[in-house]
């Protein structure tokens, strides 16, 4: 192969680096992958493949969350991933609004929402499990 | 014709010697001051930019190797900063998400960004 097409073969590969990840069956992707995205594991080879580029980013950020995040994420991916691309456009939108909210109110917001979590959710088996039971 | 063939070095050099002996003063002068043009124009030549001699290289016969060596370097230097720039830009334009980690991660419940 010549240079110019090893070159422009190698700026095709990286300029479709996600994409090409998103194309991948779930055996073949690596195991951080696999580890970051487990809770989709049975249905990841029937999401379509232009669905799944969100998961792979997603999945690229996985090590550099804290444990409990990285619980938290388990937790809530499956559901994340059963929502419509409008459902999801719609919360980032709630949450940039309520990021715009001073923080002393957004704090009591908070406070209130978590006070109501711990009255409504049945007390947790494990302590160091984190919020957001089973839903 | 074979006489000129059969010339020998120092008998053309002597030829030469008594011919420029029989050449004048003016004539001398031109061919001097004409030789002297001629060297001043070689030194202007020989201080002319680098650049300009660098672009010159492959022509003074540079072996093959080199400007393959040369081609590849140039190829992993682009490659390397083409892969940087996508990295940064796949980051910076992540504001989605951002976000998306935020809900998935945060310690209020999906639920109060979800209808």
């Amino acid at each position: 192969m010549s240079l110019p097409r090893l070159f422009l073969l190698c700026i095709f590969l990286l300029c479709h680096q996600p994409a090409l990840a998103a194309s991948k069956p779930w055996v073949k992707l690596t195991p951080l992958q696999q580890e970051a995205l487990a809770p989709l594991a049975k249905e990841w080879d029937a999401i379509p493949e232009e669905q799944r580029q969100p998961f792979i980013r997603l999945a690229k950020r996985y090590p550099k969350l804290t444990e409990v995040q990285k619980q938290r994420m388990n937790i809530r991916l499956q559901r994340w991933s059963k929502l419509t691309p409008e459902q999801r456009k719609q919360a980032r939108d709630k949450f940039r609004s309520f990021s715009k909210v001073p923080i002393k109110q957004r704090e009591q917001v908070r406070k209130m929402v978590l006070e109501d979590e711990k009255l409504t959710s049945p007390p947790p088996t494990n302590t160091a499990a984190p919020t957001d039971s089973a839903r | 014709m074979n006489k000129n063939l059969n010339l020998s070095q120092q008998k053309i050099t002597q030829l030469l010697d008594r011919s420029a002996a029989q050449i004048g003063q003016p004539v001398l002068q031109r061919l001097h001051h004409a030789r002297m043009q001629a060297l001043a124009r070689y030194e202007a030549r020989s201080a002319s930019p680098a650049l300009a001699w660098a672009g010159a290289w492959r022509t003074r016969g540079a072996p093959q190797k080199t400007y393959f060596f040369a081609a590849a370097v140039l190829l992993v230097a682009v490659l390397l900063g083409t892969a940087t720039y996508w990295n940064q830009a796949a980051d910076s334009d992540t504001s989605d998400l951002d976000i998306d980690i935020a809900i998935l991660t945060d310690d209020l419940p999906m639920d109060v960004y979800i209808d």
